[in-house]
């Protein structure tokens, strides 16, 4: 009975034939079509929007193109890169750019570490941090700017430039001078951006087993020892983390420098991001501008792997 | 009576990369039958139950239901019903809407699915928790609506893959034994994995021992408990496990550690054996193997024994006389027909 | 005794201060926005005053109203988070749970493109845009948006779509589901709250972003985010106005900011933690 049975032809074999072929490869097969089906629509839309852009900013920063211009444009090679190498601005903005990214980060992460540490401490009151870091995190950069801005910083209405005047350090003009100016971007950056790292290390802290501190401590570890061998150590996935993460961030910023300063006074707070920003769209220059931001991705891409390589280390 | 859930397995060959998970497995289950896929962890059993189903589909081979080649058919379109070992209850529906789902599936009208449903959570005695979500029920409950919603649909295959693992040990017994009432008044076909030998044992009409992915031995509880076909189904049936141990046979004879045993066993010439006695067959008379008690497991009305027998340690289980000290010497022996033999090579059964 | 009371109150006194520090400048645009022209001016300035909603009033219902603005970012947050997760549901499923050839890949992809800075994004999507006449809608603003916000929310959906057992589709398909049907009916309602949770953050990404929403708005398509310039130029500033505007735009991301507290750290490093490949 059984053996006339498998003799039977496959009626329901329909799509391989009942001998010596490898149904899990069908049941595969079905599994990959449906999986591209779910998969088709966003990977075109990231493609359209992410893969065919890029390709087209490297055609286009080999390109002259002026759109003020746009008899003179053309085909000009490694020209803008060869003019890019050359120009001032551009190392002045990558200086700004990398002083403004490793300021703003080692804050961040100085600070939100500090603060993280004394509240895991604090036995009442965490629940207020936790719902204040949340508020300079969801707001738009942009209205950060402008509040810091006006509110803030305009002299001889702001509340720093009140409190400075009531400190007898005297009115200044905290977004015109070229110094204070970074300083201002570098600390709206840093007070927005602290509490990201303070919310996540605070979350890592918090999961970090208590009967380790325990241990420690009938080892008789001083509060600076287990500081430094236990939390510190356990914590470096977290702070690695957030130290790529913000980095990637303050790299590309642009809304609170362009709505604080607008790159000024003159060029002093222009990071190589607002820079190519202000050469395709200001000054129209968008071949130029496409070099520039091809360099930032390079440059973006440079520290990212270092970072990369450093988290992945041990 | 119901003709439908006939299984039929035919050179079934499972490939994970270069690991075969299945070599090969043949077997047919007759409409109505409880039939066990017993064995240890990583033997192939699930991977059986689930090319069955239609979750895994095999390499090679053919996988036949009621006649029909359903090798190559999606577990939605086979018809058979599943319990898994994890409930896998929707957890977002109601009881209720978690076994009409299948009804639904199958575009059974909305007229007929509320009484199919209520009679199916009868059966298993959870009608009054219907409303309830699965995140409120205990084990044991998840465990009946999960089995209400494999019967609800009135499938031809019942597929239960270690349905009463994840109950407590009292649960367990209790739930066995409905499982096997339930079964017998729907004269569904149902196929059971478990790797307790026990369970298997009392559930099933016939079992498949599985090993290493190949069917070592297929037949009625009793059989394979009686006639294990080779040391390693001898190995893994029966708790305590039988006694293995090398010896030697020779004309009607069996020779242990130096000592004789009469045997049944009718073999042309003599050869090196594995003797196999079952514990419940160590019988302590006079005239046997000479022994030493080392432990003592005193279970109440039975006692399960320790000894040692020269460089072979052997288990005995008593249920009546007295039971010896630990320490003490004593006499072991077992009737003729009780010992089986093992090609010491081949490991299979003479 | 001294000691441990000093440590008590230097930390009650740190935290006051970065708690003020967080706080303040947000408190002080709300305190702006309700003062009157002459107090908002007042020197030194005043942090007591008759509230008044007159700000409010103006820039909501008067002259120049923010009304079509708020509306306009509206429609791109909710537009854009329509779209996005009409899209990344079933491609995070997809990545999460099924057997893909280049699925490695695919997530290294997702990963790779939010590396690539905006601003290169930005100059040939202009000209692109510029070329199918684009500039100034609704349908090209939205599309950009897709670049950051596709991205951030398959990484999301992949870590909720991960936790639920494989049994559940096996279940599904058992009892006689179709792959479509398992999708729609067990699995997506079983990720309610993930999925809850990445439209509270792609809407607030989305109502955030300024880079593309500067190059691509015009007289049509205005966010509010854009239009607050209206009230500051060289002349002047309106300040009651002006803060009355960042207040209103910032109402909507603190109100599901809060609402989504819990779930802040985990949108907040999504992609990071499981960051350059995964398995």
């Amino acid at each position: 009975m059984a053996k006339s049975l498998a003799a039977e032809p496959a009626g329901l074999g329909r799509v391989m034939s009942p001998s010596g072929t490898d149904y899990s490869r069908a049941l595969a097969v079905r599994e990959r079509r449906f999986a591209t089906a779910l998969l088709a629509p966003a990977f075109l839309a990231l493609m359209a929007t992410t893969t065919f852009p890029l390709l087209y900013l490297i055609w286009t920063s080999v390109h002259r193109m002026d759109l003020a211009m746009p008899f003179a444009d053309g085909f000009v090679g490694f020209d803008n890169y060869r003019e890019l190498l050359q120009d001032s601005r551009f190392w002045a903005s990558l200086a700004v750019s990398l002083i403004y990214t490793g300021t703003t980060v080692v804050l961040q992460v100085v600070i939100g570490l500090a603060l993280a540490l004394l509240v895991m401490g604090m036995k009442r009151g965490q629940g207020l941090f936790r719902i204040i870091a949340i508020l300079p995190v969801v707001l738009s950069p942009a209205v950060v700017g402008m509040v810091w801005r006006t509110f803030m910083l305009a002299p001889e209405f702001g509340i720093v430039d009140y409190f400075a005047i009531m400190a007898g350090l005297g009115s200044q003009n905290w977004l015109g001078d070229p110094t204070l100016a970074l300083v201002s971007v570098v600390v709206i950056h840093t007070w927005q951006w602290t509490p990201f790292a303070f919310m996540v290390l605070l979350a890592s802290l918090a999961a970090l087993p208590d009967d380790i501190y325990e241990a420690a401590r009938i080892d008789r570890a001083s509060a600076w020892q287990r500081f430094k061998r236990i939390t510190l150590p356990l914590l470096r996935p977290a702070i690695v983390m957030v130290i790529i993460m913000r980095t990637m961030v303050a790299l590309t910023a642009f809304a609170a420098i362009f709505t604080v300063t607008g790159g000024g006074p003159g060029t002093a707070t222009e990071i190589l991001n607002l820079y190519a920003y202000r050469k395709s769209f200001t000054e129209l220059s968008i071949g130029y501008g496409s070099a520039l931001a091809v360099a930032l991705l390079i440059v973006t891409v440079l520290i990212s792997a270092v970072l990369f390589a450093v988290r992945r280390a041990r | 009576m119901n003709m439908r859930g006939q299984v039929h397995f035919d050179r079934i060959v499972k490939m994970h990369g270069n690991f075969s998970a299945l070599k090969g497995i043949d077997f047919t289950i007759q409409p109505g039958e409880f039939f066990a896929l017993l064995g240890p962890s990583g033997s192939g059993k699930s991977t059986t139950l689930r090319i069955l189903a239609g979750l895994d589909m095999p390499t090679s081979g053919t996988v036949v239901i009621d006649g029909k080649d359903v090798t190559a058919l999606d577990a939605k379109d086979r018809d058979v019903a599943m319990v898994f070992q994890s409930y896998a209850l929707y957890p977002h529906m109601t009881v209720f809407e978690n076994i009409a789902f299948p009804l639904e599936m199958a575009k059974v009208g909305k007229a007929e699915i509320e009484p199919a449903v209520r009679e199916a959570a009868r059966k298993v005695k959870i009608d009054h928790l219907l409303d309830r979500k699965p995140g409120q029920l205990s084990g044991g409950q998840q465990q009946r609506c999960a089995l209400a919603r494999a019967i609800v649909r009135k499938a031809r295959l019942f597929l239960l893959d270690e349905p009463l693992s994840n109950l407590d040990a009292k649960l367990r017994l209790e739930t066995r034994i409905e499982l096997k009432k339930l079964q017998r008044s729907l004269g569904v076909t149902a196929v059971y994995v478990t790797h307790d030998q026990e369970e298997a044992m009392t559930l099933a009409d016939r079992m498949a021992v599985f090993m290493e992915g190949q069917i070592q031995q297929i037949g009625r509880p009793s059989e394979v408990f009686a006639k294990p076909n080779s040391v390693d189904v001898a190995a893994f049936i029966g708790s305590p496990p039988m006694n293995l141990i090398e010896g030697r046979y020779a004309d009607g004879h069996v020779e242990i550690e130096g000592h004789r045993l009469r045997t049944s066993h009718q073999i042309a010439g003599s050869r090196n054996v594995i003797v196999g006695i079952r514990p419940g067959a160590m019988r302590l008379e006079a005239g046997g193997l000479p022994a030493t008690v080392d432990l003592v497991e005193d279970l109440g009305d039975t006692a399960v024994l320790d000894l040692t027998l020269g460089g072979a340690t052997l288990r005995a289980r008593v249920s009546d006389g007295p039971v010896p000290k630990e320490g003490q010497a004593v006499s072991v022996t077992a009737r003729p027909e009780d010992i089986h033999l093992f090609d010491a090579t081949t490991r299979k059964r003479l | 005794m001294i000691d441990k009371r000093f440590r008590i109150a230097a930390v009650i006194g740190i935290s006051l201060v970065f708690l003020l520090a967080w706080v303040f400048p947000i408190v002080w645009s709300v305190m702006n926005s309700l003062k009157t022209e002459q107090d908002v001016l007042a020197y030194p300035p005043k942090f007591l005053f008759a509230p008044t909603l007159a700000a409010y009033r103006d820039v909501l219902f008067g002259s120049g109203s923010i009304l079509p603005n708020l509306l306009s970012s509206f429609i791109i947050s909710i537009g854009t988070t329509i779209v996005t997760m009409i899209m990344a549901v079933p491609a995070a499923y997809a990545l999460a749970r099924l057997r893909v050839p280049g699925k490695r890949f695919a997530g290294f992809y997702v990963l790779a493109t939010q590396m690539l800075p905006p601003v290169g994004i930005i100059i040939p999507y202009f000209l692109i845009l510029r070329n199918i006449g684009w500039m100034d809608t609704y349908q090209g603003i939205i599309l950009i948006y897709l670049s950051f916000s596709l991205p951030f929310a398959i990484w999301l959906l992949v870590s909720y779509f991960e936790d639920i057992p494989f049994e559940m589709e096996e279940a599904a398909y058992i009892d006689g589901a179709s792959r479509w049907k398992t999708l729609w009916r067990i699995i997506i309602p079983q990720v309610r709250g993930g999925i809850a949770v990445t439209v509270v953050f792609v809407f607030l990404n989305a109502w955030n972003e300024f880079l593309f929403a500067v190059v691509l708005s015009g007289n049509t398509v205005r966010p509010v985010t854009i239009a607050m310039f209206n009230f500051v130029s060289v002349e002047q500033t309106l300040w009651t106005k002006l803060a009355a505007v960042s207040v209103l735009a910032m109402l909507p991301v603190i109100v599901l900011g809060i609402v989504a507290q819990k779930h802040i750290v985990k949108g907040l490093t999504v992609g990071a933690v499981k960051g350059g490949g995964r398995r």
